[in-house]
This record gives C-alpha cells, sequence and structure tokens, in this order.
C-alpha cells in the first residue's frame, strides 16, 4: 500500500442562503493515496467543484477533519496552508484561467517565481515542460493566441511545472471538443502511471473512465458504489 | 520578482490604453497642477531666502498712534539712523539708511534710460552682501560714486567696460561708475536696485538737512542683527527711541523690528499687529493643491478598483499558483506605481511646459529649480503620497479576493467597495463645487467692483509727469500751446494721478464744533484751474473753483464722505483752519470718487485750488475717441514736452488704463481659481466616467434583461443615470455650506465687497448637475444601446 495523501472523516460545508442552512458537503469520508487517480462524477449541483475546493484548501469544510499528509489542516495557520498547497498541490481549471498578460513560457514560471527557485533552475524547469508537452515553438506566444486545448495544455504545464504531489483538476475538458478532451484524458493518465496524484471532477462517464478510482456525488453526499 | 511585476504592468497598460488614458490622464492633469502650486508656494516661501544675511535681516518700522487706529509702516526720519547707530550700536552689525526706490532718468553719452534704484549708506551695500563684478563695495563712501547692476550696466554700456564712466542722475547728478554688483535675486524685495547712489550725495543736494525732521518720515532703515541678539529684545530696547527724540510730536511712535522673514508674507498690519497678508494666498493655494492631489488620487484608487473585475481571476489563479497576499500586493502596488511615475514623469515635463504661462499669469519668475535637492524631495514626496493614497487601497482590496469566488466569476468579495467609491465621488464633486463656487465669487466680486460708480470720467485723460521745476514754472505756457492743438480739449496740472491720489494730509485741522480729541486725516488733491471740468465730477452742492473769485486760493471743495467725516450739517460757507497754510472756506461738495483703491470705501477728500511747487502731472483730456485724435494728442504732448524738459524721457499714462490695472491682482487670482476649478472638474469627470462605466459593466446583464422584458433606451438611460443625480445632490449638500464660508472669507479682504449671491450656488449645483449627466449619459446611452443578446449569452 503506498502512502496515504490525505483523509476526511465526516466532513461537511454548510452555508447559509436566505436563512436557511443547505449543506453543499454532507459528511463526507475520502482518503487518497498516493497514486491514484480520482475521478469525482454527479451532475450539476452535486458537490464536486465544492469538494475539490475544499481539498485544494481554497474553500474550507465547515466540520469534520481533514488531514493532508497527516497534518490537520483545519487547525493550521494561514499561512502555513498556503505554504502547503503552494508546495504539493497544482491545479487546472474548466477555463484554463492562464494570465492573460503573459505569455506561455511566463505562465508556466509563475508557480515556481512564488516559490522562490532560482532563475537558471527556473528556467530549466520550464524548458523541461515546454519540451515535454510540445509547445516549445509557442513559448511566446500570449493564451489567446492559442486554441482551447493548447491553453489547457499550458494550464496543465502550469500545475506540473513545480512538482506537485497532487493535480486538481475541475472540469478539465469541459470547455474541449472531444478529441482535444480525449487528448488531455490521455496526458492525465500517463502524468498518472508516472507517479503523479490526480483528483478530477467531471460530468463525463468517459472521462471519469480514465480514472483508477471513481467517487460518485450526488446532493452533497458521496453514495457508495 | 520585481522585473515581472513591471512586465506584466507594462503590458496591462498596453492592453488597457483606455483605461490607462482616463487613470493617468487624470492623474497627470492632477499632478502638474499640483506642481505648478508647489513651485509656487515653494516660491513664495523661499522669497528673500537667497540673501546671505536672511535670518539677521530686519526692517525698523514705526507704528503711529491715530484716535481710532494705529497706522504701520517702514518709512523713517533719516535722524533716526545716528541715534540708533549711536545708543545701540553694539546690537547691530549693520545699520543702513536709504531712500525708497524711485525709477531715475539715466543720461550716458547723449542716450536716456530710465533705471530704479535707491540712495543708501554704504553698509547697505554689506547687509545686502552684495557680490562685486567690478570694483569694490564700500566705494558709496565716495559722493560721487555709483554702484550699478550688471543688467543695468549691459543696457548702458553694452561691451564697454563701465568702470570710471561718468552718468547723469535725473539730469543734475553727475556720478561716476565705481562698481559693477550681481543683480540681486529675483525673488527678493530688493530685485529692482539697479543702482546704488550714495545717501550723503542725495542729503547734501537736496538739502535735507535745512528741510527734514523727525516728521518727515520719508526713508527706510534696514539692520543687520549682532550674533546673539534676539531680535524680540532689541526690537523692545529701541521701541521708545522715537518718542524721545521727536520733540514737537503730537502721537505716539513706537519703533520695532520686522524681520525679513516676515516682509513678503506678513506684511498686512491692523492696529500695528503683523495680521497675515500673503500668506493667506500660500495657504489658499496650498490648500487647492492638496485638494487636486486628493481628487487625483480618489480617481486613480477609483478607477483601479473598478479595474479589478478584469483582474479578479488573475487574483484567483495566482493565489492557486502559490501566491501570498503580500506578493499580490507588491504587485499591484508595483504596477500602481509605474503608472504613477509614468504619469509623475508627463506631469514634470508638462509643468515645466507650462511654466513661462503660469509665470505671466502669477507675475512671477518661477523656474524649476532642478539644482536644489529641496525640489527633489518635494518630487520624491509628491510620488510618495500619491503611491500611497492611490495605490494602497486597490492593492489591498484586489489582493483580498477569494480565488474560489473569482475564479467561479462571481463578484470578487461579498462586500463590494461601490459604496466607497460613490463616496469618493460624493468627496471630488463637492471639492469642485466649492471650487466652482469660489470661482463665481471671485468672478462676481470682480465684475461688481467694476460696475462701481467712481464719480468721474476717466476716459481720454492722459497724465504726464513733471520732472523738472522748469516745466513746473512754464506750465501756463505748455497749456497755451497745449490747447492750441486741436486734439486737445482741456489741459489741467496737479499734483496726483486721479487714479492714485493717495496724498494724505492730517493733524492739525480745525472748524466749528470739532471734537478737539478728533485728529482727522484727509486725501487731498491740489490742482489747477478747471480740474473738475476736465474729469466731469459731480457737484451736489455749492459751486466749482472759479477765476471769478481770487480768494478760491484758500477755498476746499470736499467730498461727501468728508462732509459725514467732519459731522457738517451745512458744509457750504464753513470755515476750516489748516495749521500754518490758513483758513480755508468750503465752497461746494462733489459727489464722491474713486481716486484710490476701488475695492476701498470712499476717503474723506479735500480739493484744492493750487498751482505751484507741488504740481506733479500735466493732465489733459484729448478732444475725441478717434484714433487720430488721441496718436495727435499724444504727439502734440511729446512735441511741447521735449522742448520744455529735452532732459527727460518723455512718458505718459491713459488713466482708464491706470485703473484697469487696479484689478491685475484679482484678475491673476481669478485666472488661477478658474484653472484650478478646471482641473478639478475634469478629474472628478474622468471619475465619474470611470466609475459609471464600471457600473455599466456590471450591470450589463440587467440591463440586457430589462432590455428583453421592452424597456425603452430612456428608461435606461434614466436607471443608470439617477444614483449619480444622487450622489451629486449629496456632494452640493456638503460644497455648499463650505462654498460659502470659503468665499465669505476670502470677501472679507475687500471693503467694497459683492454680496453672496443664491444664483452662485444655485449655478455651481446646475453647472455640476449638468456635466455629470452629461458624463454619466456618454456610457448610459452607450449601454442602454447595446444589444441585449449580446450581454445575457455571456455568462
Amino acid at each position: 500500500m503506498s502512502q496515504r495523501l490525505l483523509n476526511i472523516q465526516q466532513a461537511s460545508r454548510v452555508v447559509k442562503s436566505g436563512g436557511n442552512q443547505i449543506s453543499i458537503l454532507d459528511e463526507i469520508d475520502l482518503t487518497v493515496h498516493e497514486g491514484q487517480f480520482i475521478s469525482l462524477m454527479g451532475p450539476s449541483g452535486s458537490g464536486k467543484s465544492t469538494l475539490l475546493n475544499c481539498i485544494g484548501m481554497l474553500d474550507a469544510f465547515t466540520s469534520g477533519d481533514y488531514t493532508f499528509l497527516d497534518q490537520d489542516v483545519h487547525k493550521m495557520k494561514e499561512r502555513n496552508r498556503s505554504k502547503l498547497y503552494k508546495e504539493y498541490i497544482g491545479f487546472v481549471f474548466q477555463a484554463y484561467h492562464l494570465i492573460d498578460e503573459l505569455t506561455v513560457q511566463e505562465n508556466i514560471e509563475t508557480p515556481l517565481l512564488y516559490k522562490k527557485v532560482k532563475s537558471s533552475e527556473r528556467k530549466a524547469m520550464v524548458a523541461d515542460m515546454l519540451d515535454r508537452f510540445n509547445i516549445v515553438g509557442k513559448k511566446d506566444l500570449f493564451p489567446e493566441q492559442l486554441s482551447g486545448g493548447q491553453q489547457q495544455l499550458v494550464g496543465i504545464a502550469r500545475a506540473l511545472v513545480a512538482s506537485p504531489k497532487l493535480i486538481l483538476a475541475d472540469e478539465p475538458t469541459g470547455n474541449l471538443n472531444s478529441k482535444q478532451s480525449k487528448e488531455i484524458m490521455e496526458l492525465f493518465s500517463e502524468l498518472n502511471k508516472e507517479g503523479v496524484t490526480i483528483i478530477q471532477a467531471t460530468h463525463s462517464e468517459e472521462n471519469a473512465s480514465y480514472g483508477t478510482r471513481i467517487v460518485n456525488l450526488l446532493d452533497g453526499k458521496i453514495i457508495t458504489p | 520578482m520585481i522585473y515581472s511585476h513591471f512586465k506584466i504592468g507594462l503590458r496591462n497598460t498596453i492592453k488597457n490604453k483606455g483605461f490607462f488614458a482616463l487613470n493617468s490622464g487624470g492623474l497627470i492633469v492632477g499632478l502638474t497642477a499640483v506642481l505648478l502650486t508647489s513651485l509656487w508656494v515653494y516660491n513664495e516661501l523661499n522669497f528673500n531666502t537667497s540673501l546671505k544675511n536672511y535670518d539677521e535681516i530686519a526692517s525698523v518700522m514705526l507704528n503711529r498712534t491715530f484716535t481710532d487706529e494705529i497706522r504701520t509702516g517702514s518709512g523713517q526720519p533719516m535722524q533716526l539712523a545716528p541715534v540708533l547707530r549711536e545708543k545701540y550700536g553694539d546690537h547691530f552689525k549693520q545699520i543702513a539708511l536709504c531712500s525708497r526706490i524711485n525709477d531715475y532718468n539715466i543720461k550716458y553719452n547723449g542716450q536716456m534710460l530710465m533705471v530704479d534704484g535707491r540712495f543708501v549708506e554704504p553698509e547697505m551695500t554689506q547687509i545686502l552682501d552684495l557680490q562685486m563684478i567690478y570694483g569694490d563695495r564700500d566705494v558709496l563712501k565716495d559722493l560721487s560714486s555709483v554702484l550699478i547692476s550688471e543688467s543695468t550696466a549691459k543696457n548702458i554700456f553694452g561691451s564697454e567696460n563701465p568702470m570710471g564712466k561718468t552718468l547723469t542722475l535725473s539730469s543734475v547728478l553727475d556720478v561716476t561708475v565705481a562698481g559693477v554688483y550681481k543683480d540681486l535675486p529675483v525673488n527678493s524685495t530688493f530685485k529692482n536696485i539697479h543702482f546704488m547712489g550714495s545717501w550723503e550725495l542725495l542729503k547734501t543736494r537736496a538739502r535735507y538737512d535745512e528741510r527734514l525732521s523727525w516728521g518727515n518720515y520719508w526713508f527706510q532703515i534696514y539692520v543687520q542683527l549682532q550674533d546673539g541678539k534676539s531680535l524680540a529684545n532689541v526690537s523692545d530696547l529701541i521701541k521708545d527711541v522715537f518718542n524721545k527724540n521727536y520733540v514737537s510730536r503730537t502721537r505716539d511712535y513706537q519703533l520695532f523690528l520686522f524681520p525679513m522673514s516676515k516682509w513678503h508674507l506678513y506684511s498686512k498690519f491692523e492696529n500695528g499687529v503683523s495680521v497675515g497678508g500673503r500668506i493667506e494666498y500660500v495657504i489658499i493655494f496650498s490648500i487647492i493643491g492638496l485638494f487636486i492631489l486628493l481628487l487625483a488620487c480618489i480617481n486613480f484608487m477609483n478607477l483601479s478598483t473598478a479595474q479589478a473585475l478584469r483582474r479578479g481571476k488573475e487574483v484567483g489563479v495566482r493565489k492557486t499558483l502559490g501566491s501570498s497576499r503580500k506578493q499580490l500586493i507588491i504587485q499591484f502596488f508595483t504596477e500602481s506605481f509605474i503608472m504613477i511615475l509614468f504619469s509623475f514623469l508627463i506631469a514634470l515635463i508638462l509643468a515645466y511646459l507650462l511654466l513661462p504661462g503660469f509665470n505671466t499669469v502669477t507675475l512671477k519668475d518661477i523656474a524649476v529649480p532642478i539644482e536644489e535637492p529641496a525640489f527633489w524631495f518635494i518630487c520624491l514626496l509628491l510620488i510618495v503620497v500619491t503611491s500611497i493614497l492611490s495605490s494602497l487601497y486597490p492593492s489591498l482590496y484586489l489582493s483580498g479576493f477569494r480565488p474560489v469566488r473569482v475564479l467561479k466569476g462571481l463578484s470578487p468579495n461579498s462586500k463590494t467597495p461601490v459604496s466607497l467609491r460613490k463616496a469618493l465621488i460624493v468627496v471630488q464633486f463637492a471639492i469642485s463645487g466649492i471650487l466652482i463656487m469660489g470661482t463665481l465669487t471671485v468672478i462676481s466680486q470682480i465684475n461688481h467692483v467694476k460696475d462701481r460708480p467712481i464719480g468721474f470720467d476717466k476716459e481720454l485723460l492722459v497724465s504726464v509727469p513733471i520732472n523738472t521745476q522748469k516745466v513746473r514754472q512754464s506750465f501756463d505756457v505748455i497749456q497755451r500751446e497745449l490747447l492750441s492743438s486741436p486734439h486737445i480739449s482741456k489741459v489741467v496740472a496737479s499734483d496726483v494721478k486721479i487714479t492714485a491720489a493717495y496724498t494724505g494730509n492730517g493733524g492739525d485741522f480745525d472748524w466749528k464744533n470739532k471734537d478737539p480729541k478728533f485728529e482727522p486725516e484727509f486725501s487731498t488733491i491740489r490742482a489747477t484751474l478747471g480740474f473738475g471740468e476736465m474729469i466731469n465730477w459731480k457737484i451736489l452742492k455749492g459751486r466749482d473753483f472759479s477765476a471769478e473769485f481770487p480768494s478760491d486760493t484758500l477755498a476746499f471743495l470736499v467730498n461727501e464722505t468728508a462732509v459725514k467725516y467732519m459731522k457738517l450739517e451745512n458744509p457750504v460757507g464753513e470755515y476750516v483752519r489748516w495749521g500754518d497754510n490758513g483758513t480755508y472756506k468750503i465752497i461746494g461738495v462733489v459727489k464722491d470718487m474713486v481716486t484710490r483703491s476701488p475695492f476701498d470705501p470712499e476717503e474723506p477728500a479735500l480739493y484744492i485750488l493750487h498751482k505751484g511747487r507741488f504740481l506733479s502731472y500735466v493732465n489733459v483730456k484729448i478732444a475725441s475717441d478717434d484714433a487720430s485724435t488721441i496718436e495727435g494728442a499724444i504727439a502734440s504732448l511729446k512735441t511741447v514736452f521735449q522742448k520744455y524738459d529735452p532732459n527727460s524721457i518723455f512718458s505718459y499714462s491713459f488713466m482708464d488704463d491706470e485703473y484697469e490695472r487696479k484689478f491685475s491682482e484679482i484678475s491673476r487670482i481669478a485666472k488661477l481659481v478658474i484653472w484650478f476649478s478646471l482641473v478639478a472638474i475634469f478629474i472628478s469627470c474622468l471619475g465619474v466616467l470611470g466609475l459609471s462605466t464600471y457600473m455599466a459593466i456590471q450591470r450589463k446583464k440587467e440591463i440586457g434583461i430589462r432590455k428583453v422584458l421592452g424597456a425603452s433606451i430612456q428608461t435606461i438611460w434614466k436607471l443608470l443615470s439617477k444614483q449619480f443625480v444622487f450622489l451629486v445632490l449629496i456632494s452640493l449638500v456638503i460644497a455648499l455650506p463650505l462654498g460659502y464660508y470659503f468665499s465669505s472669507q476670502w470677501l472679507m479682504e475687500y471693503s467694497y465687497r459683492v454680496q453672496i449671491n443664491f444664483w452662485i450656488f444655485a449655478l455651481s449645483g446646475l453647472f455640476i448637475l449638468l456635466i455629470t449627466l452629461l458624463t454619466v449619459s456618454f456610457q448610459a446611452i452607450k449601454s442602454a444601446l447595446s444589444n441585449p443578446v449580446n450581454s445575457i449569452r455571456t455568462e
């Protein structure tokens, strides 16, 4: 058994909306081990994205326990939490969310800047990524000059460049056509084989099938398969 | 990292040119105005400071006690200087008596020039620390020596060596150039002293020793304090010197020392106490400058936060990529800083280019003091203050976005800062409103005073100064010759110009039923026969002077104010004894005339028939106002004057021009205030444009839905404009009382002043409202016209 990456127990997220308490996530139990490729599945509003955001520490559970690499996330200070995800987590978004004012190369470089990697090292790491994703020729282009599929490639490259332990992908192919989707999913599965842990949220059965494990969500609850 | 911030900042700028233009445009205009104001204030505060002995120089001032007030002046009798030297010499490094500055006719080699200068005791050159180019500054001990300034040397001698050359001063004094000094600093009291003659020479030639007593305080005394002596102590020490020495005095005279640091900005005295002066304008313009800086910063802040919607996603992404809030703050701060720095540089260039025009308006000679560290320090301070005021909040606000929300495309924060931005807009408009009210007040005050009935006809009146005794004595002949010209209808000589009747006579007047404690002082005009007829004054009671009554040489005409002042019920026929001059009969009452400042109340005035030593001007009335007649009249004047006074430069002035000149100071202020108001309004409009654009974007979907539901363009325009009208109304509620307060404070400066009218406020409000609506409508109509399909589809 490989190392346990994160563990969620009895975790809920409750928000107030017009005086009513609404559970977006309801007593979730989830354990993720290194090397897994998990697909969170469920219809719109089932809580996939929220769960992903909570795992990624962009959002927080309102109750329950969440440990990441055996550290209790809920008891951490903001600063340590941000250090944690800077170190271990990469995000891939449905809408790519590249920074429009930066070139492909600079977009990929950004996480390294925040990790204070030395310039020479940074260059090498970015070059490595460009090479690996076959986008060397596009390194000086701006996001708007790229197709959706290419933008998502850059997005993934950016998420990977700092060698995170975990990639969180929220509908990574949601804005892409089927051919581009397929390419991206194959890339994910390849990365997973190389040892990267991936959690993706998706609508699509087909995309989910690339994963090693499927977690079904409905109305904020995990439905036992 | 910083490099990356610069890079992204630059790209952002290029990408959002419109926004950038809007944002930095406001900042540039604001900063330019602030820079110009700062330069002006800096210049004012540094008046005289370039003189080496700035801290030690003082002038000796005199407080004279009258029945109802204490009058303060810088005039001193020549007898005072030796007394000070003898009794209090060890308190001073130098004491110097000087004649007042005057323009003198200087003749060299047949060529004539008017030059401003003074006759001074040799100590003055030490006090001023004259920097000599040629010669020694101590030569003024020699009566025939004169020192001239570098520029005057150039004017008179060109490239010739001026040393040892003989100049003729006022046609009668021959003096030798014994030294050339560097021109005194432009920004100083003494900038216009272009020659210094020996005081002894003036005293001897004008026989002052025989003529002048302690009662003739015609001169000025400057002192330089001894090291370690405090001004206050010495001032206190000498205060009674005048009283002790002036034996035949009728009132109390107190001396005091007035330090150079106060001459320029605190020159206004009320009842013997310094009560400010130009410092008030320095304060007003500093406040206006600060206001404008604040406006520009608010604008920047407003537009930057409005821009946040677009930057929200970037903040979210960066946060998920591991950026800390601090790093984001630094990033946004850097970006703003680039923009501010850029705007500042442009503003600096603009200020430099506008400086000549600014100097013309302010009558200054300001240069950008590049070599002074203080200037760069002020620049740095401005940049820092601007950066903090305008970027700190946007940086904090932007960096505080929660990634989950912005990445989902929701509004960045649950609490949107629209209300803050609205408050800022209110502040902007309140400031603009105050400035507009100020502008309207100044303009209406000018118009009010210009409309003041002046009581005489100033048109087509020309005055020519009488420079020599010969002209004075030949007046009858000159009058005859001038009247023979068809272009001239009347010729009268007088002691003052009708627009500058500043001669006052006080003390020794007595009449029936006069309160014995009352020490009256009258403005007096002495003139030859026909003066009243020439200026067309209005006689209310009695008659004008007439050749038929030889006794009129001992007669007064008085003005209405004098009648009230003297408390006479039937003035005509009353007798007034005037010291040794004789007893005068009042033969008529003249309607009040504005012969001094049109901003001051009327003075009690006496008009005296006179033909003799006091005559200083020949006044003529030109026959008609067509150009050829005017030219002809001037030509005749010139011919006649050159015949009787070939050694003087012929000069003349039109009385209506002279009168108009009395408004130059207030017009200058008006121009400045108008410009500042325009800048303020411009910046505020940019702010409104920014905010309305932001709101239009924010409500794009709402507008789309409303249009689909059938809203007309008009209703949408109303929807978007309504809230701004509300904001303007709030700002007016704030601005009106403040504007009223400032305006009425300013008007207190003038005795003859306009009543602040309701229409000033109504007009200001209306103007702001109109200009806001115009600005908002631009955006509102654009949104109203947009195709709803586009706005609803995108989500």
